[in-house]
């Protein structure tokens, strides 16, 4: 036990240690915009496979992260509230409208919960979009400030307008929540969501509230979203409701593609399958207006052959290297 | 005082009647057999009690509160619990994790406390695996404590679910057809639990049972419904030599010709 705890602790400082090196090794502004980008969706992936952990799949995810983003820029621009409240308090307005939705739309399962999600996200992109006079409408969102430094005694003050301080940021509070998330899925909690998933009426008759939990998972979920939402806004500085945006259905659909092609059985699942992809897909850049091909391939290529998704590589490997040993020694018998 | 009584129910679907007028009593520590040919409204009667519907008239009461209306969760909260016909188990987990499952609905309260326990204190953690483990000790499944429950053999994740019912701390026990399908020595074992459960635990079970034979062996008193009427109750012995019950079974006499 001790060991293990070794173990994860030596992972972790490896972990930690890579991330703060990663921005000043590659002493480059566009990956590091790369990397904080990837850190947003990570926290979205993670947190949508938060939903599928009670059985559902949304595909409105970027709909209640395009609350927390626009709620949050909209708290500091017209009400002056600190980017550390906003933050919190976009992630909050995800969280509540989900839970108020959740109570009509969790009567519905599998690929009618899928649909109602995704209607949703869109109806959401479209009242900013025909709500010009307080989200700026199609011209978008612009001007939104950097959240505000931070002085430090001895060291000086922490500007986050540089890109690396904001990687920091982003990467901490990505962390954080992803801690979080952990956290919730091997509490109490978490073993309810997996009860609940697994056999519902067994659930209910061992005293599970099944569907408090359901749409208690769903807020906390979305919270995330929201929160993610938010650290993109104050990073880009504009929002736009454009289909072709990040809150468009394009993009819900990567999501759920993230988290299909990293595993969903694992917690790390989401955060490999958004690592890989981002880094195939930037790589990919040359392909131009074909990026979205090839991402769709690759997802084709892993569900095809690897049905839980990257995180099983390891299990497969050492399925794959037993199967060929016994071949092997089959093969000298005879 | 009975634990469980029901009054004047009624349940129908769309024009078919599947009980009708039902009145019981349930006492404290009873096992009560509810038994009739297919298709007699026992198992609905179960889910009425249970919570999966609700009636169409009459009441519920237990333990002197009326639960007509509460959803199964607060009823397995009050002790009310279900086992099911099927094998419903918690199928992603172990045979240890599936007792736990049961035992963390009837130790944890609310939201905060759930989730900051399991962060900071963890003897209450080695407390909830050491009961669990008591369980299945209980139920013979120690052993496979580890095993994936749905790998289990038939009779032995019948023992599972009865497991998890007690993982809650049931005082009534809502058994489903426990011996369906079960060989004689597992149908021994189950009867010597539920038997066991009530002398050792004071633990009420209502049974709904195919089985005559087994019937007359384990329940203090038995109800026949047909056509989702009570067409008798007593003992078991009495129940069986009944001539309405003979004839609800396999026809009047004059049929046979």
């Amino acid at each position: 036990m001790s060991r293990k705890l070794l173990i994860n602790l030596v992972i972790i400082v490896v972990l930690a240690a890579v991330l703060i090196i990663l921005p000043i090794a590659l002493n480059n502004v566009y990956w590091t915009s790369i990397l904080v980008i990837m850190g947003v969706n990570i926290l979205l992936v993670s947190s949508l496979r938060t939903i599928k952990l009670v059985g559902h799949i949304s595909l409105g995810h970027v709909g209640f992260s395009l609350i927390g983003a626009y709620g949050s820029a909209l708290l500091v621009m017209k009400l002056g509230l600190s980017f550390w409240a906003a933050i919190f308090l976009g992630g909050l307005m995800a969280a509540v409208v989900a839970l108020a939705l959740a109570y009509p739309f969790l009567k519905v399962k599998g690929i009618y919960f899928a649909l109602l999600t995704l209607l949703t996200a869109e109806t959401f992109r479209l009242i900013v979009w025909y709500w010009p006079s307080l989200t700026g409408g199609f011209w978008g969102l612009l001007k939104i400030p950097s959240p505000n430094p931070i002085p430090i005694p001895l060291i000086g003050t922490i500007n986050f307008a540089n890109i690396n301080n904001y990687y920091y940021l982003t990467a901490f509070i990505v962390s954080l929540s992803l801690f979080v998330l952990y956290r919730l899925e091997r509490s109490h909690l978490g073993f309810k969501w997996i009860a609940i998933q697994d056999t519902e009426v067994l659930a209910q008759s061992v005293g599970i509230n099944v569907k408090w939990h359901k749409m208690l998972n769903f807020a906390i979920a979305c919270f995330f979203a929201g929160i993610a939402g938010a650290l993109y806004a104050h990073y880009q500085h504009s929002l736009s409701p454009d289909a072709t945006s990040r809150f468009g259905v394009l993009m819900s659909i990567y999501l759920v593609v993230y988290m299909v092609v990293g595993g969903e059985s694992k917690f790390a699942g989401p955060i490999i399958g958004t690592v890989v992809l981002t880094v195939i897909s930037e790589f990919g850049r040359a392909l131009g207006e074909y990026q979205p091909m090839m991402i769709g391939a690759i997802a084709v290529f892993v569900m095809l052959l690897m049905p839980e998704g990257l995180i099983g590589l390891p299990n497969r490997g050492k399925l794959l290297y037993r199967k060929l040993l016994n071949q092997t020694q089959r093969m000298r018998r005879s | 005082m009975a634990l469980l009584e029901i009054h004047n129910l009624s349940k129908r679907f769309g024009g078919l009647t599947a009980v009708s007028e039902l009145d019981l009593d349930v006492g404290q520590g009873e096992i009560f057999g509810l038994i009739g040919p297919n298709g007699a409204g026992k198992t609905t009667v179960l889910n009425m009690v249970g919570g999966t519907f609700f009636p169409t008239r009459g009441k519920i009461i237990f333990k002197d509160e009326d639960i007509t209306r509460f959803p199964p969760y607060r009823r397995a909260r009050r002790g009310i619990t279900r086992v099911f016909q099927r094998d419903v188990l918690f199928r992603s987990l172990t045979v240890l994790e599936n007792v736990l499952a049961g035992l963390y609905m009837s130790s944890s309260t609310g939201f905060t406390e759930i989730f900051f326990k399991r962060l900071s204190i963890h003897g209450q953690e080695k407390a909830l695996y050491e009961k669990a483990v008591e369980i299945l000790q209980f139920v013979k499944l120690d052993q496979l404590a580890d095993e994936m429950a749905i790998n289990l053999p038939h009779g032995n994740q019948r023992a599972l679910c009865l497991a998890i019912a007690l993982a809650t701390q049931a005082q009534l026990l809502l058994l489903d057809e426990p011996l369906t399908g079960m060989n004689q020595e597992e149908i021994k074992a189950m009867m010597h639990m539920i038997r066991t459960l009530r002398d050792e635990k004071g633990i009420t079970s209502v049974v709904v049972e195919h089985n005559m034979r087994a019937v007359v062996g384990l329940c203090d008193r038995a109800a026949v419904l047909d056509y989702g009427r009570k067409i008798a109750e007593g003992s078991p012995k009495e129940v069986v030599n009944n001539p309405a019950v003979i004839e609800a079974y396999l026809g009047k006499e004059d049929d046979a010709v």
